[in-house]
């Protein structure tokens, strides 16, 4: 998302403003400072601003008319010491925020693990048979509308405390998507590629190797993004009701001890994790896995072809080319008409 | 098809019998398709009648039948109807809110500033679980009816102003220019040209947003509400009655998928059956 956002960043945001509804032709060149005033850098710089100075207001309003509030409204300091003595490594919960995330990131990473590797077979299967998706299809969509709540409450009931609930849980939650995105890829396998590989005698290892596994490379890491975000949202439920530890479990902690400054604190540093990996790691990691793809970024490509908010939007936002909303609509992709029109195109 | 045009119209025979067969094999092709979809049913649902009581605790995974028989013993108790009820009141209430709301920073969001102030907004409205939400106003306002309410606005808000925002951005200017330059009114203007070309794009954010808002829902009912779903999930979890859990959120899992893909899906067909006929 980065990547795309400051790119469309620095191109001009207004070319579509609804100015041109209300016929305004051509706004005057105006004063360098009020230029900066305007631009989006200082809306940005705003935000938290605003958000800080709102915060503080309510605060003072409320406890004004109930001064009992103070207890559940944590003003902005307590929440930041709060955070900076958790990333500090000192804290009254029973782990510090380092091992918390990294019992909960190893959790996530068994099961994406494991849903990638069932995902991958049962999607290769889909793609390649007609009947296999038959069978298939009607349980992956089932799963993938079932809310992460219902898991994570029935797998901590059925598996009790520990590792087993919140792993089944992201298995569960982050399968549908891997399953869907092999399909695609599968079903969107360069066949010319194939004719032509064999046409030029290229063995069977060499044409799975330089054919079908890049052009599947694509699909799979989206599927990786998707199954990361969602499997994340899904543990977190998960261990609140069925762990031991955890990041879910520690901000459970912080809500039963009744400190709010705890929840919202927690709650922020958990904004940071996400964005943090969604940056970082995925960007870094999907420019290494096609660098031999210079113009476009592919990871974009897909999916704006999962998420496309409609059928009849899909080839209206093919032209302005961007795929921002592609991945900002991200957590939902799974009726994206985007695949259904992919599904379409294939089978007529 | 090719092979219809390519064989000359006078070898008529031959080209019927070759529909037919290409007919009848598509026949059969459906009938695969729709045998092999049962049998997935029934190996799915067997699955899960077979486990229940052979590879888990029967109390730990109650069968689909038992889930069907708590259904019916619910039913006649009378709770259903009002727990749906409040359910589906909070969700009409807050995703309401949360489309006026989400709308509306999506056409702010036009203004290059006021791009920049919202952007960051958006994106943690994406990307923050609900959960979160749901922790933090149930612990600011306890079981008050705003707790849930805030919580489905902040989680759904900006998938509606993502949509909004990338289909004013798309809007034809061309076609807006020429009816410009044609002297074209603004009420019909945004009438006929913009309005239809936003449509698809809030239809699209309604349907994520309801999809996700209904989870929402129910998610801070567990935390915060006394009665709804989520209440009812809750004690039924509490009190490990699990057939029980197991209806009411299958239950409402397939009410919810009821609406978001018969109903919401019929509304739009209609609403865009101009569509088919430019497309044809």
């Amino acid at each position: 998302m980065s990547a795309t956002d400051t790119r469309r960043d620095t191109g001009p945001a207004d070319t579509a403003a609804p100015d041109t509804v209300d016929e305004l032709p051509r706004r005057r060149r105006s004063h360098p400072v009020v230029r900066v005033l305007r631009s989006s850098l200082a809306g940005r710089i705003a935000f938290p601003i605003v958000c800080l100075l709102v915060w503080l207001l309510a605060i003072r309003i409320v406890t004004s008319i109930w001064p009992f509030a103070v207890d559940v409204l944590p003003t902005p300091t307590q929440v930041f010491s709060f955070m900076w003595d958790e990333l500090t490594g000192e804290t009254l919960a029973p782990r510090n925020v380092y091992e918390t995330f990294g019992i909960s990131l190893r959790r996530l990473g068994i099961g994406m693990a494991i849903a990638m590797a069932i995902g991958t077979v049962i999607g290769l299967g889909m793609g390649l048979s007609k009947r296999v998706n038959a069978f298939f299809n009607d349980w992956v969509v089932a799963i993938l509308a079932m809310p992460n709540l219902a898991w994570a409450l029935f797998c901590s009931l059925a598996f009790g405390f520990g590792d087993v609930g919140p792993i089944v849980t992201v298995v569960l939650t982050g399968i549908p998507f891997v399953i869907i995105n092999v399909r695609e890829g599968v079903r969107n396998a360069p066949t010319d590629l194939y004719d032509m590989a064999r046409a030029f005698g290229v063995s069977r290892a060499d044409t799975i190797r330089h054919v079908l596994l890049p052009s599947l490379m694509p699909f799979m890491f989206a599927a990786a993004r998707y199954a990361f975000a969602l499997g994340w949202k899904g543990l977190v439920v998960a261990e609140v009701f069925g762990g031991e530890d955890g990041a879910g479990w520690t901000i459970k902690f912080w809500y039963d001890a009744h400190r709010a400054y705890g929840v919202i604190g927690y709650a922020l540093l958990f904004v940071v994790f996400a964005l943090l990996f969604e940056k970082f790691l995925f960007d870094r990691l999907s420019g290494y896995f096609f660098r031999w793809r210079p113009e476009v970024n592919a990871a974009d490509v897909v999916e704006q072809r999962f998420d496309a908010p409609g059928v009849a939007t899909a080839t209206a936002t093919a032209d302005s080319g961007n795929g921002t909303h592609a991945t900002t609509t991200g957590p939902k992709p799974e009726r994206g008409a985007g695949g259904d029109e992919t599904r379409r195109s294939h089978d007529g | 098809m090719a092979t219809a045009v390519a064989s000359p119209p006078t070898s008529a025979p031959p080209r019927t019998s070759e529909e037919e067969r290409v007919r009848a094999a598509r026949r059969r092709d459906r009938i695969n398709a729709v045998a092999w979809r049962l049998a997935g049913y029934a190996f799915f649902l067997g699955l899960w009648e077979f486990a229940s009581g052979r590879l888990m605790d029967e109390r730990l995974l109650p069968g689909p039948v038992d889930v069907l028989r708590t259904f019916g013993e619910l039913w006649a108790s009378g709770k259903v109807p009002g727990a749906f009820a409040d359910t589906l009141t909070r969700i009409g209430i807050g995703f309401a809110i949360a489309f006026v709301v989400g709308a509306a920073i999506g056409i702010l969001m036009q203004n290059r500033l006021l791009n920049g102030f919202f952007r960051d907004a958006v994106t943690i409205g994406v990307t923050t679980p609900g959960l979160i939400w749901a922790l933090i106003t149930a612990i600011i306002f306890g079981n008050r009816p705003w707790g849930p309410l805030i919580a489905i606005v902040l989680t759904t808000f900006a998938l509606i102003s993502v949509n909004v925002a990338e289909g004013i951005k798309a809007l034809p200017k061309d076609l807006i220019d020429m009816a410009k330059s044609f002297g074209v009114g603004v009420v019909r203007r945004n009438r006929q040209i913009v309005i239809p070309h936003l449509a698809p794009y809030i239809f699209t954010g309604v349907r994520f947003g309801f999809s996700i808002a209904w989870k929402v829902t129910v998610l801070t009912e567990v935390f915060s509400s006394s009665s709804g779903i989520g209440f009812e999930m809750r004690t039924a979890s509490q009190l490990f009655r699990l057939p029980e859990f197991l209806t009411w959120i299958l239950a409402f899992y397939v009410f919810a998928l009821l609406l978001e893909k018969v109903v919401l899906e019929v509304i739009e067909r209609r609403f865009f059956a101009w569509r088919d006929t430019i497309k044809s």
